[in-house]
C-alpha cells in the first residue's frame, strides 16, 4: 500500500492501523500528532537552531515510507557491510520492511529479544508498552529548551508517524559482548522514520551498532530515527550510531538514555554523510554511580551540513559523564555543535567533562561549537572546552615533504585528529569501517 | 645528465614578508657530503626547507636545479619523490598512525605501487640495527611523545628507508648528547656513497667530527660567503664567526 496523502492526523491513523496497534499506542500517536501540528518548526532564530537552517528541507512534500511487503533482497552495500562487520546477530531493513533478522540460538535460550518493534508488540506487549517513549517523546525538554517548544516538533513527527524499528531487550544478569548490529538501507525519495528501543535488564551487556546506508545520490529524502536506551541497574550498553546516508538526505535523529544505578552507556555517534545531518544525543544519570561515555565523529565536505546536540542531565548523584565529539571540515562544509553539561540541585560528587575539537581542511570550511555549563550542585567536578582550528601548514609540509600527496597528508592529519576518539572505540571491525570512511571522504 | 643538486643565485622572503636568502649559490655532487654553517638567522635551516618545499617561502629570483630540473613549481611531495628528502629540525607528532605505518605509505608513495613487506620491514631492520634501536619504536605513533633525541633518530631511520638521492639535515645534531650524536652520524655514514649527496645544516663543528664532509660552507645574511674543505670548520670553532662577517661586509 502507498500512502502519498501529506501529513495528516488521518494518514498516522491510517499508518497506526496498518501495522495492527493496540490502542493505547493509537493514542499515543495521536498526543504526537496534535503536537506537531501546533508547533511552527524551528528556525535560525530558535537558540538550539541558530546554525542550522532547515527552511529547505521538504517535511511535508514526500510520500511516506511505509512497508510494502515481499522485500527479501539484502542490498549489496549492506551484504559488503556483513561481511566486515564481525557481528553475532543482525537485522536489515531496506525501507520500512524488515528484510532479514538473525540472532545466535544461544542468545535466544538467554531470552533476548531482538525483533522488529511491531513483532515485540504482538509478542512482549507489557515490556514494550513499559518503556517505548520513556527516554524520547514529544515533551520532555531539558534545561533552556523548555523554553522553546519547538524543539519538540521534529521528536515529535517521529513519535506520530514512525514505521518501522527495532526492540532489543537483554534480560537480568545476561551478558554478551559480541556486537548486535542494525543496517537500515534507504533508497531516498521518500520521508522515512523509525524507532529503536534498547532495554538492558539489571546487570546485564549488550553491544549495538545501528548504521544507515543508502546510494550516495539521491532525490530529496528526509529521514528521522528516534532511539531509546534503557540502561538497568548495574547494567552495561554500548551503542553506536553510524549515519552514512548519500547527498539529498535530511537526518534527523534524537537518542535518549536513562541510566539507572551504576548503569554505564558507552555510546557513539558518526555522522559522516547527507546534506544536512543534526544528532541530538542525551544521557539522564538517573541514578547514583552511573557513567555515560559519548563519543562523536563527523567529517564533512563538498556543501554538507552536519549539527550534533549533547545533554549530559545529571539528576542523581555521584554519576560520571564525559562527551568527546571531535571533526573535520573540508571544502564549503559546515560543522555545528552544542552541548550542555546540566547538573541538579541533588547531584553531589558529578563528575562530567565535555570536549568537541574541530579541524578546517580549507578556508572556506566552518565550524560553530557552544559548550555550556548549567551546575545547581557545589560539590562537583565538571569542565568544558573546544576549539576550532585549521590544519597546521607546517604539520602538512612535514608529512608531503616524506613523498605523502596532500590527500594522503590531510588523511592522516585527520585520523590523527580524531585519533583520541578512534582508540576510545574497542570494536576493531567498526574503527576501521570508520577510518575507511574517513580516507574515503579525504580523497574525493 | 648533471649529477647535482644545483641552488642558483636564489633569493627568497616569506611570504608576503622577510626576505631571508640573498643570493645563494650552491652546488652539491652526487657522492658529496656538504656541511653548511653560519651564525643563527643566517637563513641556514630556510635554505634547506626551501629546497623541500615549504610553501611558507617564496622564491623573488634564482633557481633550484636537481640532476638538471627545476624543482621551483613540484610541491613539496612530488620533490621528495624525486629522491629528496629533508630531516627536519623539529619533526611534527602525529598521533593515529604508526611510524611503520607512515613509512610504509611513504615509500609506497615513492615507489608508486605495493611495497614489498618482506623487503620493507629487512629495510626497517637493517635501519634500526645501524642506530641501535629497538622495535618498539615502530609501532609507536609517529614522534607522538618521542624524545628530542628519539624523534632526530627517526628522521635518520627515514632517511635510510626512504634511500633519498640529496638528503638535508636541518641542525639533527642540536640538542643530542655525544651517545646519540655518534649514533646518527653512524646513519648518515651509512649511506654515503656515490648515489647520496647530502648537506648537513649545522650550528658546530661537533658533528663533523663524526661525520667529515667533502666541503665546508659559512653563510651569513641569506648567502654563501666562503667555502673550503673540513679545517674550514675547525677555523671557525677556534675563531668564531667575526671573520667571515667582516669577509661578507667587504664582499
Amino acid at each position: 500500500m502507498e500512502l502519498t496523502s501529506s501529513l495528516s492526523r488521518d494518514l498516522v491513523l491510517e499508518v497506526s492501523k496498518k501495522l495492527g496497534e493496540p490502542q493505547w499506542l493509537q493514542t499515543k500517536r495521536l498526543e504526537a500528532w496534535e503536537t506537531f501540528a501546533k508547533l511552527p518548526y524551528p528556525t535560525t532564530r530558535t537558540e538550539e537552531w541558530k546554525y542550522t537552517d532547515i527552511t529547505e528541507v521538504p517535511f511535508e512534500e514526500l510520500p511516506l515510507e511505509l512497508p510494502k511487503g515481499g522485500v527479501s533482497e539484502i542490498p549489496q552495500a549492506v551484504q559488503d557491510r556483513l561481511a566486515q562487520a564481525q557481528l553475532s546477530g543482525y537485522a536489515v531493513f531496506v525501507g520500512a520492511d524488515l528484510v532479514h533478522v538473525e540472532l545466535p540460538e544461544e542468545y535466544r535460550q538467554q531470552g533476548v529479544i531482538f525483533t522488529s518493534l511491531h513483532q515485540a508488540l504482538a509478542q512482549h506487549p507489557e515490556l514494550v508498552e513499559a518503556n517505548l517513549f520513556q527516554a524520547v517523546n514529544w515533551h520532555d525538554l531539558v534545561g533552556a529548551q523548555k523554553n522553546r517548544p519547538e524543539n519538540s516538533k521534529i521528536p515529535a513527527l517521529g513519535a506520530a508517524l514512525f514505521t518501522h524499528g527495532v526492540f532489543l531487550y537483554i534480560p537480568k544478569n545476561v551478558e554478551f559482548s559480541k556486537p548486535i548490529g542494525v543496517f537500515k538501507y534507504l533508497e531516498g525519495g521518500r520521508l522515512s522514520s523509525s524507532r529503536t528501543l534498547i532495554v538492558g535488564d539489571v546487570n546485564s551487556q549488550a553491544v549495538y551498532i545501528e548504521e544507515y546506508i543508502s546510494p550516495a545520490r539521491v532525490a530529496p529524502s528526509v529521514n528521522t530515527s528516534s532511539t531509546e536506551i534503557i540502561v538497568g541497574n548495574g547494567a552495561k550498553v554500548r551503542h553506536a550510531h553510524i549515519q552514512l546516508l548519500g547527498q539529498g538526505f535530511y537526518h534527523f535523529h534524537r537518542q535518549r538514555a536513562h541510566l539507572q544505578r551504576d548503569a554505564a552507556l558507552n555510546d557513539l555517534v558518526v555522522n559522516m554523510g547527507a546534506s544536512i545531518s543534526r544528532a541530538e544525543v542525551q544521557s539522564e544519570m538517573l541514578g547514583p554511580g552511573s557513567s555515560s561515555e559519548m563519543l562523536g565523529l563527523y567529517f564533512t565536505t563538498g556543501q554538507e551540513h552536519v549539527d550534533h546536540y549533547t545533554l549530559q542531565h545529571h539528576v542523581a548523584d555521584h554519576a560520571y559523564s564525559d562527551v568527546l565529539y571531535k571533526g573535520a571540515a573540508k571544502d564549503q562544509s559546515r560543522t555545528v555543535y552544542a552541548g550542555l553539561i546540566k547538573v541538579e540541585q541533588g547531584a553531589q560528587k558529578t563528575d562530567a567533562y565535555q570536549t568537541n575539537r574541530n579541524l578546517l581542511l580549507s578556508a572556506d570550511a566552518r565550524s560553530d561549537s557552544v559548550p555550556q555549563l548549567e551546575i545547581g550542585a557545589n560539590d562537583v567536578k565538571c569542565s568544558h572546552g573546544s576549539s576550532t582550528a585549521p590544519v597546521a601548514p607546517e604539520e602538512l609540509f612535514y608529512l608531503m615533504s616524506r613523498g605523502l600527496p596532500r590527500h594522503l597528508a590531510q588523511q592522516i592529519l585527520v585520523k590523527g585528529h580524531m585519533a583520541d576518539v578512534l582508540t576510545r572505540i574497542p570494536i576493531e571491525p567498526l574503527r576501521q569501517y570508520i577510518e575507511s570512511i574517513i580516507e574515503e571522504k579525504v580523497r574525493v | 645528465m648533471v649529477n647535482q643538486l644545483e641552488i642558483r643565485n636564489l633569493h627568497a622572503r616569506i611570504v608576503d614578508g622577510e626576505t631571508i636568502l640573498n643570493g645563494v649559490n650552491l652546488v652539491l655532487p652526487k657522492g658529496q657530503v656538504h656541511a653548511i654553517m653560519g651564525p643563527n638567522g643566517a637563513g641556514k635551516s630556510t635554505l634547506g626547507k626551501i629546497i623541500a618545499g615549504d610553501p611558507s617561502y617564496e622564491i623573488t629570483k634564482g633557481d633550484i636545479l636537481m640532476d638538471g630540473e627545476s624543482i621551483l613549481e613540484m610541491e613539496a611531495d612530488e620533490r621528495a619523490r624525486k629522491g629528496l628528502f629533508l630531516a627536519f629540525q623539529y619533526p611534527v607528532e602525529v598521533p593515529g598512525v604508526s611510524n611503520a605505518n607512515f613509512l610504509r605509505l611513504a615509500l609506497q608513495a615513492k615507489k608508486g605501487g605495493e611495497v614489498n613487506l618482506t623487503e620493507f620491514y629487512g629495510k626497517l631492520q637493517k635501519a634500526l640495527e645501524t642506530l641501535e634501536w629497538d622495535e618498539s619504536i615502530l609501532t609507536r605513533y609517529l614522534n607522538d611523545g618521542f624524545s628530542g633525541g628519539e624523534k632526530k633518530r627517526n628522521e635518520i631511520m627515514h632517511m635510510m628507508v626512504l634511500e633519498p638521492t640529496y638528503a638535508i639535515m636541518d641542525e639533527t645534531d642540536s640538542g643530542l648528547d655525544i651517545d646519540a650524536l655518534k649514533v646518527v652520524a653512524k646513519g648518515v655514514n651509512a649511506m654515503r656513497g656515490p648515489n647520496f649527496g647530502a648537506l648537513l645544516i649545522t650550528h658546530y663543528q661537533r658533528l663533523l667530527n663524526y661525520i667529515v664532509p667533502d666541503v665546508v660552507h659559512v653563510m651569513i645574511d641569506g648567502r654563501i660567503v666562503t667555502s673550503g674543505g673540513p679545517e674550514l670548520a675547525m677555523k671557525l670553532e677556534e675563531q668564531g664567526y667575526d671573520w667571515v662577517k667582516e669577509l661578507a661586509v667587504s664582499n
